[in-house]
C-alpha cells in the first residue's frame, strides 16, 4: 500500500518534534489556562471510529463525526463528496456543505482551545484540522477531538488508524494552531452548541435556508429563543416565509425584527418588502421613512436599503386601487 | 484562452442579471444580513456568484472530480463557499495530502532515532 494518511502516526511523530520546538518558544499553553467550569476530563467513548483509508481523513474524520450526530455515513460514499483527487485530500468547505446536506447545523467552535473544549464537555465531538507537519513539510490532517485529560494534559482524537490517540496537549495545540484553529461540531437543527455565539450560529444556520428550509426553520427559531432581542433570527424565519410566499408570516417576522432592531437594515428593508408584496404600498413607505434615517450611514446594506426604497417609492401612487383592507393594521398604528 | 473563458462567462453572467433569478433581490437574504451584523465580513455580496459556481465547477473537473458528481458537489456550496474555493482551491490546506514529504521526516526520524538524538519509536 502507498504511503499516505495510514502513515499518520510518524507524522505526529514529526509533529510532535517540531511542535515541541515551537511550544517551547511560544511560552505557556492554553490548557492550562482553561476555565475552572470545564471538567477535568471528559471521554465521548460512545463516539464512532472509522479507521482511515489513504488520504482519506476527511471522509474518516466526518463519517465519525456524522454518526455522534446519528448521521450514519459510510466514510467511502463520503469520499465521493469530498475528496479532490488531484489535491489527495479534502478541503474544509466540502466537508462542511456535505455534513450540511445531511440536515445537520455545522457550527465552528471559535478559535480558541476553550470553545473548542466547551463542544466535547457538552457532548459533541469535534473535527478539527491540524497541520502535522511544519515548514516546507506541510501535513494537513482532519482528525475528531473525543476528550480531553485536563491533569494529564492530553487531548483524546479519533485520529487516522488510532481509534484511540492520546497527544499531549501541547502537541495538539501547536498542530490545531497551525491548522488555522478551525474546527467543526454537528449541531441537530433546534438544539444550540455551547456557549453559542449569535454571527456564527446564524451563518451555519443560514447556510441551511437554501437546501433545507425546515431544519434551517428549527435552528432560526431555536436562536430567536436563546437570544430574544436579536433580528436575525426573526428576519431568517421572515426569509424562510418569504421563500414559501407566505408575506403575511413574513411580514409578522420581520416587524418583529424591525421592533427589536430599529437600525438592522436587513430587517427594516425585509419589512418594507413585505408590506409592499402584501398590497401595503402606505405602510411600506412610512416604514421606510421611519427607518431608514436610523441606519448607519456606512451599513453595508444601505444600497440594498435605498434600492428598495426607491422601488417602493416608484410603485405607481395612484393605482386607483384601494389597498387591502388588512393594511389598516399596519397603518393605524 | 483563460482570458476569453471569463469573458465568456462574465457574458452569461451579465445575461442572466436579467433573469428571474433576481425577482426577490429586494429582500435581504439572511446569509447577507448575518454577514452585514458580522464587523469582520469586508465584502458583501449581494449579487449572485454566477461566476465563482463556474470557477468551482472548471477546477473540480481540472483536480479530477468525477464530472457527474461535480454538480451535485458544486450545487450545495454557499455563495460564501463558492467564492472561497474559487479564490483559493488550489492553496487551501486539504487534509491528507503531501505523502512523499512525510516519507522524508520519517527517514530523518528514523536517522535521528539511530543516532541516538531523540528516542521517539519505542511506544510503537
Amino acid at each position: 500500500m502507498a504511503p499516505g494518511c495510514a502513515l499518520i502516526r510518524y507524522a505526529q511523530l514529526a509533529g510532535l518534534v517540531m511542535a515541541a520546538g515551537l511550544v517551547g518558544c511560544a511560552g505557556q499553553s492554553e490548557f492550562v489556562r482553561l476555565p475552572a467550569d470545564l471538567p477535568a476530563s471528559v471521554e465521548l467513548a460512545d463516539t464512532p471510529f472509522h479507521p482511515q483509508t489513504e488520504h482519506q481523513c476527511g471522509p474518516a474524520a466526518l463519517a465519525t463525526v456524522l454518526g455522534a450526530a446519528g448521521r450514519d455515513a459510510h466514510p467511502r460514499d463520503l469520499a465521493a463528496e469530498v475528496y479532490l483527487p488531484g489535491r489527495q485530500g479534502s478541503l474544509q468547505p466540502e466537508l462542511t456543505a456535505a455534513a450540511r446536506s445531511r440536515g445537520v447545523l455545522v457550527y465552528e467552535t471559535g478559535t480558541t482551545l476553550q470553545d473548542l473544549l466547551a463542544q466535547v464537555a457538552a457532548g459533541r465531538p469535534v473535527l478539527v484540522l491540524q497541520q502535522l507537519g511544519a515548514g516546507p513539510w506541510p501535513y494537513w490532517h482532519y482528525a475528531v477531538v473525543i476528550g480531553y485529560d485536563r491533569d494529564r494534559g492530553q487531548v483524546l482524537l479519533r485520529s487516522g488508524v488510532d481509534a484511540r490517540l492520546e497527544q499531549r496537549a501541547v502537541v495538539f495545540e501547536s498542530t490545531w494552531d497551525r491548522g488555522g484553529r478551525w474546527a467543526i461540531v454537528m449541531v441537530e437543527p433546534g438544539q444550540l452548541p455551547a456557549q453559542p455565539d449569535l454571527p456564527r450560529y446564524m451563518q451555519a444556520a443560514a447556510a441551511l435556508e437554501a437546501t433545507a428550509p425546515e431544519a434551517a426553520a428549527k435552528a432560526y427559531r431555536a436562536a430567536a429563543e436563546h437570544w430574544p432581542d436579536a433580528a436575525l433570527p426573526r428576519v431568517g424565519l421572515g426569509n424562510i416565509a418569504a421563500g414559501q410566499g407566505a408575506w403575511a408570516d413574513a411580514e409578522r417576522w420581520y416587524r418583529a425584527a424591525n421592533a427589536n432592531s430599529p437600525a438592522d437594515a436587513a430587517a427594516l428593508n425585509n419589512h418594507a418588502e413585505s408590506l409592499a408584496r402584501l398590497g401595503c404600498t402606505t405602510a411600506a413607505r412610512h416604514a421606510l421613512s421611519a427607518g431608514v434615517p436610523r441606519v448607519a450611514p456606512g451599513d453595508p446594506l444601505r444600497p440594498a436599503l435605498e434600492q428598495t426604497a426607491r422601488e417602493i417609492a416608484a410603485l405607481a401612487p395612484t393605482t386607483g386601487r384601494a389597498e387591502p383592507a388588512t393594511c389598516d393594521q399596519f397603518t393605524s398604528r | 484562452m483563460r482570458n476569453r473563458f471569463f469573458v465568456y462567462v462574465l457574458c452569461i453572467a451579465l445575461l442572466n442579471l436579467g433573469s428571474p433569478q433576481v425577482a426577490q433581490a429586494a429582500l435581504v437574504g439572511t446569509s447577507q444580513a448575518v454577514a452585514a451584523a458580522d464587523a469582520r465580513a469586508h465584502d458583501i455580496a449581494l449579487v449572485t456568484s454566477t461566476l465563482a459556481r463556474e470557477q468551482v465547477r472548471e477546477q473540480m473537473a481540472a483536480l479530477g472530480v468525477d464530472p457527474a458528481a461535480v454538480e451535485a458537489r458544486v450545487a450545495r456550496l454557499t455563495d460564501a463557499e463558492l467564492r472561497t474555493l474559487a479564490e483559493r482551491m488550489d492553496q487551501m490546506p486539504a487534509g491528507g495530502d503531501a505523502l512523499a514529504i512525510v516519507g522524508i521526516v520519517f527517514v530523518i526520524l528514523i536517522i535521528l532515532e539511530l543516532v541516538g538524538v531523540i528516542d521517539i519509536f519505542k511506544k510503537a
